[in-house]
């Protein structure tokens, strides 16, 4: 491992290059699309080992390899038998199949590169085959996506194939060439930074400039996975005060028109779909339960009110029907200048604001003294001389900064 | 009188029915492949410039494909095909007994590439069967969704997976003659490009290094970003719903993705300016490239983008919203249009499965449409899927993706009949942006940084590989215009206070509903077949593009369009020893029909009542 002070390279480089083979079983390509889109790191900067401190990757992937067939197995044969001569990580797409299904009746379910068979004539190559035989000599096994980590659609009740997730397959004693048990990062797709950014920083810790990344009991990354997508919601506001979406399309929370947000670990909404952008519930879609190992059957029927809801949003509706109304009263003077409150008086051109009743006034009378219980309210304008409002900075006293 | 196979005839009415007297009226012929494999084996045996080329896998395609061909390099021609889908994951099979409203989000999982159109597809299956009408901003915000998935798709194809095969790297590893005359080919496009000579633009398209290959990458996610503001996310959007759109539509929905949108304004004038240059300059210095990949223009599409004022989700009325499409459904026989109509276009398709890893299954439940046309049973509503994981024989079986057909005729796919179509049946919708002549399509785009232009694809005389790509990038500035017109229209009905983004339903829990969708995936044609039974959906069918396109050989022994191409495909490359064979003509002949195998694949259902559920293979249509 290389130190920080090692005063040879302004940064480590230790290791040079990492391999990673992406093998696709059971799966959609929606993940290998997704982190195409990531930008923190993108996938380019990866690729071409120009982001100082971490190792350029050498890519195995058929959908972005520029040789194909054999050409492109080569390298894939080497690892699986452990001669590579250079670290690598495998990143599982896609479900594993139960290939002892197919193979009972000489056929396979999903297959990447062929071997010979006795007659000479190509026979596909089970891509679990590819998985079981390399992992005995990756430095890491990194399931991406719901199907590679838990199972997926192609695992959902009444599956053909007798899917299974990465973790299943290759059993809880599983430990990579690094000591690693199976690192998943899970989504329907994954939110491509989530990915990118995972593979990043195991790669930075390998080098020594960054901590271990931190992983959960079901090896997700702890800090992407940890919150509910609900805790991150722009939405989530509605819920507080009881607000909720009766028809697709409305501005409230979805809970009620079938979102399971409030249980789902995601960071979606938070970080966004790409850039920043989009986010399920930020722009209207109810949560699925994408990332979790209970989808989909889990999470079925989609679009229906989860029953959890009938109790929380209901309590909700409760409190966050008193709790919304005083904002509203708070609301109201925080839209209102010091003097147009002087004045007693809006003067917008756009509506009418009706001036605050007794009631209001008295209730914000309270609210101010409560407000500046522990220091002094702003004092109003006195127009035209600046200079009598020049600030005399005290010391801190009872741990408050006061204006004099 | 579209079908000239099939045993359907039109009384003058125009209604259909099945020609009478005819004993057995779906019968067809089997043929043996063991003879051909025998004959290839002996040549193979006797002459060592005969030999098998294999793929396994195709890269720079979307999902699990792989190909087998045996060439005469001394002669420098295919002589034998097989294309091989490698993934079956049982989708359909999956379906089977849920919610109808489970099966948008699901079955868009068949594809990772183009999960939005499969959404949109289950969600008008169930919309034609459930008798649903979305509102008419849930229309055109579904159509600025699909139209924006496009413009990540095309560029992401044509810069990504095909671009490297015309790159100056592997053009220079494969056919080095070219290079210095590339070197001396002046650019016609320069003034909207900047490039002086061919192989300045053959350097950036090399892989990864690149600048059209890097621009490529991140204008795909400008397009995503304007995506995920109605989809929420890529590539499964979570908000397309049966009866509309899940989307709190306000302005910002509508600025995020105008802001990106007009990137792809400029970008369009680009990418076609720069395939222009690329191809014309391959077929200009050897006109043999005009056979890369060649077959006749023999395609089907089912259309994509519903006009708000005429899509009513009805079966009954599905010939005329189907024609008030931006993108014209149809079927094109050797160039020619044979029908523009959903109900003919339905009813011409059958599924065959001799060569595939699928029994064949028993029964004939619907004999006709709903309004008496006659079907198959062989149509995907009376199919079923049965997986029988089998060894891979070129002489039997040798793919999980079925063989469908349309009129007994293997069917070409692609963003390109989109275009094809329309720009030949000239029963688009009238537009400011688009004009179809018959023999082209004129697109107008607006000024952004470049100034305003006009753009014209023309129908090519051959339909080969380059032409395949050049209409893929010209279908960036056709997707590109019909976002615009709708995101205009949604603008318009936001003004006229038509905010609905949905319809509710309910799920019948009586009786039997059915209904396909069809909307263009990214590579074209794709359906969806639903039945609906006591409320849970019975059988489900999907056939995608590449369903089409990857097809093994039909049982009567015509290869699928791949297989077709491939061996139309003359063997270009230069080397010196048999070793040193490429395929980079072979390659290239299949990548220009942007293989995504993630859903090609079928799935089967077992037993089951009538349920067919097919499972979608691998697609790959992805990148990274």
């Amino acid at each position: 491992m290389a130190a920080l002070n090692d005063m040879g390279a302004l940064l480590p480089t230790n290791i040079e290059e990492v391999h990673a083979f992406w093998v696709a079983g059971g799966s959609c390509d929606g993940c290998s699309i997704a982190i195409v889109g990531a930008t923190s790191p993108s996938v380019e900067d990866l690729l071409r080992g120009v982001i100082p401190g971490a190792p350029k990757i050498v890519l195995h992937h058929p959908v972005l390899s520029v040789v194909a067939g054999e050409k492109f197995i080569e390298p894939f044969r080497l690892a699986a038998a452990g001669k590579l001569g250079a670290p690598f990580v495998v990143i599982a797409e896609g479900s594993i199949m139960d290939e002892s299904l197919a193979g009972a009746t000489g056929g396979y379910w999903s297959g990447l590169g062929a071997d010979e068979d006795e007659n000479g004539d190509p026979q596909p190559i089970p891509s679990s085959s590819w998985i079981s035989r390399m992992s005995k000599h990756a430095a890491a096994m990194i399931a991406v996506g719901t199907c590679a980590t838990w199972g997926g659609i192609p695992a959902a009740a009444g599956n053909p194939t007798n899917s299974c997730g990465l973790m299943d397959f290759l059993g809880e004693d599983y430990r990579s060439a690094l000591g690693l048990p199976v690192v998943n990062i899970p989504g329907c797709a994954p939110q491509g930074d989530n990915m990118t950014e995972t593979i990043a920083a195991v790669l930075l810790f390998l080098h020594g400039l960054g901590p271990l990344p931190e992983f959960d009991e079901l090896g997700r990354p702890a800090w992407l996975f940890d919150e509910t997508v609900h805790r991150g919601c722009t939405r989530a506001g509605f819920y507080e005060e009881g607000e909720f979406a009766e028809e697709y399309g409305d501005k409230e929370c979805l809970v009620e028109v079938g979102c399971w947000g409030p249980v789902v670990q995601c960071n979606i909404n938070k970080r966004g779909a790409i850039g920043g952008r989009g986010g399920c519930m930020n722009v209207g879609a109810p949560c699925i339960g994408c990332t979790m190992p209970g989808f989909p059957d889990s999470f079925a029927p989609f679009y229906a009110t989860p029953p959890g809801t009938i109790v929380s949003s209901n309590i909700s509706r409760v409190t966050g029907s008193i709790v919304g109304n005083l904002r509203k009263m708070t609301q109201n003077y925080q839209n209102r200048t010091a003097k147009w409150n002087k004045e007693g008086k809006v003067p917008s051109g756009w509506g009418h604001v009706e001036e605050p009743g007794f009631l209001q006034k008295v209730a914000h009378f309270a609210y101010e003294k409560l407000q500046f219980r522990n220091s002094p309210k702003p004092k109003e304008s006195t127009h035209g001389n600046i200079l009598e409002h020049k600030m005399d900075w005290k010391k801190k006293e009872n741990g408050q900064l006061k204006i004099k | 009188m579209c079908f000239k196979n099939l045993p359907i005839a039109f009384d003058e009415d125009g209604n259909a029915y099945l020609k009478e007297g005819v004993n057995d009226p779906y019968e067809y012929k089997v043929v043996d492949l063991g003879i051909e494999q025998d004959k290839l084996k002996d040549l193979m045996a006797k002459n060592g410039f005969i030999r098998s080329v294999d793929y396994d896998p195709v890269t720079r395609v979307a999902g699990a494909l792989a190909f087998h061909s045996v060439v005469d390099l001394e002669k420098k021609k295919v002589l034998s095909t097989n294309s091989m889908a490698t993934l079956f994951r049982g989708y359909e099979i999956i379906l089977k007994g849920r919610d109808p409203r489970d099966a948008a989000y699901i079955s868009s999982r068949a594809c990772g590439v183009c999960g939005g159109v499969h959404a949109t597809t289950s969600a008008l299956a169930i919309e034609m069967a459930l008798g649903i009408k979305p509102p008419p901003l849930g229309i055109v915000m579904r159509n600025i969704l699909l139209a924006i998935e496009y413009l990540y798709d095309h560029p992401l194809h044509l810069f990504l997976l095909a671009g490297p095969d015309y790159s100056e790297e592997l053009v220079a590893a494969t056919n080095p003659e070219l290079i210095d005359k590339a070197g001396n080919a002046k650019a016609r496009g320069k003034a909207v490009h900047g490039y002086s000579t061919v192989l300045d633009i053959m350097k950036d398209l090399n892989p990864l290094k690149g600048k059209l290959y890097l621009e490529a990458l991140s204008m795909t996610r400008v397009a995503r970003e304007a995506y995920v503001a109605i989809g929420g996310k890529y590539p499964h959007p979570q908000s397309v719903i049966p009866g509309g759109i899940s989307v709190t539509v306000t302005i910002s929905t509508l600025n995020e993705v105008y802001s990106r949108l007009i990137k792809f304004f400029d970008y369009s004038q680009k990418v076609t300016a720069i395939w222009d240059d690329v191809f014309d300059f391959f077929l200009e210095n050897n006109p043999d490239y005009n056979q890369c990949g060649v077959r006749p223009a023999t395609m089907a599409d089912t259309g994509v983008w519903d006009r708000p004022d005429s899509y009513d989700a009805t079966f009954e009325n599905c010939d005329k919203w189907g024609n008030d499409r931006w993108s014209t459904p149809g079927v094109l026989v050797d160039g020619e249009v044979v029908t523009t109509n959903l109900r003919e276009l339905n009813a011409g398709m059958e599924e065959f499965v001799e060569h595939s890893y699928y029994e064949d299954w028993d029964g004939h439940r619907f004999k006709t449409d709903p309004l008496g046309m006659p079907l198959s049973p062989n149509h995907p509503w009376n199919k079923d899927t049965i997986p029988k994981p089998g060894k891979q024989s070129w002489r039997d079986r040798y793919s999980w993706d079925t063989c469908p057909t349309w009129d007994r005729l293997p069917m070409e796919a692609g963003a390109y009949s989109r275009m094809y179509l329309t720009a030949k049946a000239q029963r688009a919708p009238k537009s400011k942006f688009l004009q179809n002549t018959g023999h082209s399509m004129i697109i107008q785009v607006p000024k952004h940084t470049l100034p305003a232009a006009t753009l014209e694809w023309k129908i090519p005389q051959h339909w080969n590989a380059f032409e395949r790509n050049r209409a893929r990038a010209y279908c960036i500035p056709y997707s590109a215009m019909v976002a615009m017109e709708n995101w205009l229209l949604a603008q318009q009905l936001i003004r006229e206070g038509e905010t609905k983004v949905s319809t509710p339903y309910e799920i019948p829990k009586t009786g039997t509903h059915i209904g396909f969708g069809a909307w263009g995936a990214g590579r074209g044609f794709l359906t969806h077949h639903l039945i609906v039974e006591k409320g849970v959906i019975n059988n489900y069918q999907i056939i995608t593009p590449s369903t089409l396109n990857a097809a093994p050989r039909a049982p009567w022994g015509a290869p699928g369009p791949y297989e077709e191409a491939v061996l139309n495909t003359p063997i270009l490359e230069k080397f010196d020893k048999p070793e040193d064979y490429q395929g980079i003509d072979i390659l290239r002949a299949i990548r220009s029909f942007d293989p995504c195998m993630p859903c090609t694949t079928h799935i089967m259902a077992k037993d089951t009542d009538h349920v067919v559920t097919r499972e979608v293979t691998t697609c790959a249509c992805g990148i990274e």
